[in-house]
């Protein structure tokens, strides 16, 4: 009965789309909205300053910078998830948890990864077995959780095809850094959404190009975005948390 | 050897580069409170390659107790080169370690940059067996783009990242006599950063000219060997421009 099975699996889609679409909203408490990714620093330094810099400082970051290794995390988070291999899921995010540039990088990862495996755990049912056992470890092992492996992880977990998932998570990064770029002052409201529309290639390809990696070219070359995250630990106003 | 100073190791390329699908594995391990440091007897260079990628393997295990610094000058990537290294650092319980490197784009004495080619360099490090730290630089496809790209590398003819893990002591302890110092040496073209992550105290240079680069990174390896593993503020001759 084909008609009934294509049935099934459009609503097997919806689900998981469904939960994506929650865990990625500025709504779900991971407190996003208070992280920059070193933004404020560029802005403070005058390297991001109206719409054209900010689209090509994200477009940097997805493309050669720190996105493409959390996209690479991200899948590897959500293969292992999907062949239930928590030894796998853990070395993914001790990976992730270790791959850090700056500390605050390090906090927005980690802060955002625990309190993510905290309310899916909480509040989502069913809760992930291996996100259990390989991501949240915890305060008992003092394991710190990063979240694109959480999320790549919880993806599987729900179903969602990899694919719309790592296009989902790079969406939801790169709205942040425009949210953040409009709190900075940096554009108006249309201008951010004319980011976010320009950005809509640039993503798909990042979440094509990640499943297509050869893992010995997980990497990045954003050293200038990472001299702005140290920076801003030194910065003396700041509205973020990174 | 000078008054209060450890071994020192020097590696010599003798062939006077490395080319296309060169493969060279060091290794490095230092005893239970014992101290060496490893330098390079000079500038290492690797040339064009048309296809085929030079490895570099660097392990380096230091003991319960040891120090090791990991110190060796720049590596000049020629146009076109292609170049995969890896240094994994083991450290032992209250090992101290202080090591990094220095990346040249391109022969800019000659007014070559790095347009094309591949440029990938991991450092790991590892205490009791498990990996606490990690940094993997990648620079491919259209590298000139990248190099330019104000969130990629701004511009920089050569990058540079030092890493110190002091022994038995928390890097943040360094950070503000560090920041300070690496400010001082600040000039137009020369951009840095410190930061205190994993337990380590990791900073970073990109510059429009290599030998500010080099100066930046000398000037704060020397403050930093002083500071964190007690032994004086110098480091090998070959490092004396």
């Amino acid at each position: 009965m084909p008609a009934m099975r294509r049935r099934i699996i459009t609503m097997a889609m919806i689900t998981s789309l469904y939960r994506l679409f929650a865990w990625l909203s500025p709504a779900f408490p991971t407190g996003a909205f208070s992280y920059s990714h070193g933004l404020e620093a560029a802005a403070a330094a005058g390297t991001v300053h109206d719409r054209a810099t900010l689209l090509a400082w994200i477009a940097a970051l997805i493309r050669v910078g720190s996105g493409r290794i959390d996209a690479d995390l991200f899948r590897d988070g959500y293969r292992a998830a999907a062949s239930g291999d928590s030894a796998a899921l853990a070395a993914a995010n001790r990976r992730g948890v270790a791959y850090r540039a700056t500390a605050e990088l390090a906090l927005e990862s980690m802060a955002q990864g625990t309190a993510f495996a905290a309310t899916v755990g909480a509040a989502w049912n069913p809760h992930p077995p291996t996100l259990r056992a390989g991501v949240e470890g915890g305060p008992e092992t003092g394991e710190g959780v990063c979240h694109a492996v959480a999320v790549g992880a919880a993806a599987a977990a729900a179903g969602a095809r990899l694919e719309d998932a790592l296009t989902l998570y790079l969406q939801s990064f790169a709205s942040n850094l425009m949210s953040a770029g409009l709190r900075l002052g940096l554009m108006g409201q249309t201008d951010g959404q004319r980011i976010l529309a320009a950005l809509e290639a640039v993503i798909g390809d990042a979440a094509a190009a990640s499943l297509a990696r050869d893992p010995e070219d997980f990497g990045a070359a954003g050293i200038a975005a990472d001299l702005a995250s140290m920076a801003h630990e030194t910065q003396y106003s700041r509205l973020f948390r990174s | 050897m000078p008054v209060g100073e450890p071994k020192l190791g020097v590696v010599i390329t003798t062939a006077g580069g490395l080319v296309a699908g060169d493969r060279l594995d060091l290794a490095v391990r230092v005893a239970e409170d014992a101290a060496a440091h490893i330098t390079s007897a000079a500038a290492e260079k690797v040339y064009r390659s048309t296809g085929a990628t030079v490895r570099v393997r660097q392990h380096l295990r230091v003991a319960a107790g040891a120090r090791l610094e990991f110190l060796p000058p720049e590596t000049i990537v020629f146009d076109s080169a292609r170049l995969r290294r890896t240094a994994i650092v083991e450290l032992g319980s209250g090992a101290g370690f202080l090591g990094g490197g220095i990346l040249v784009f391109g022969r800019r004495a000659r007014g070559e940059a790095f347009t094309a080619g591949l440029l990938h360099e991991v450092w790991e490090v590892w205490r009791d067996g498990m990996l606490v730290w990690g940094d993997a630089f990648h620079l491919d496809g259209d590298v000139a783009a990248t190099i330019a790209d104000p969130a990629g590398l701004d511009g920089a003819a050569a990058s540079a990242m030092l890493i110190l893990a002091p022994p038995d002591r928390d890097p943040r302890g360094f950070i503000d006599a560090a920041r300070e110092r690496q400010q001082r040496s600040a000039l137009p073209g020369l951009r840095g950063g410190i930061t205190v992550v994993s337990g380590l105290l990791v900073a970073r240079w990109l510059g429009a000219d290599a030998l500010l680069v080099r100066r930046a990174y000398a000037d704060l390896a020397c403050h930093l060997r002083q500071a964190a593993l007690g032994l004086p503020p110098r480091l090998p001759r070959l490092w004396q421009l």
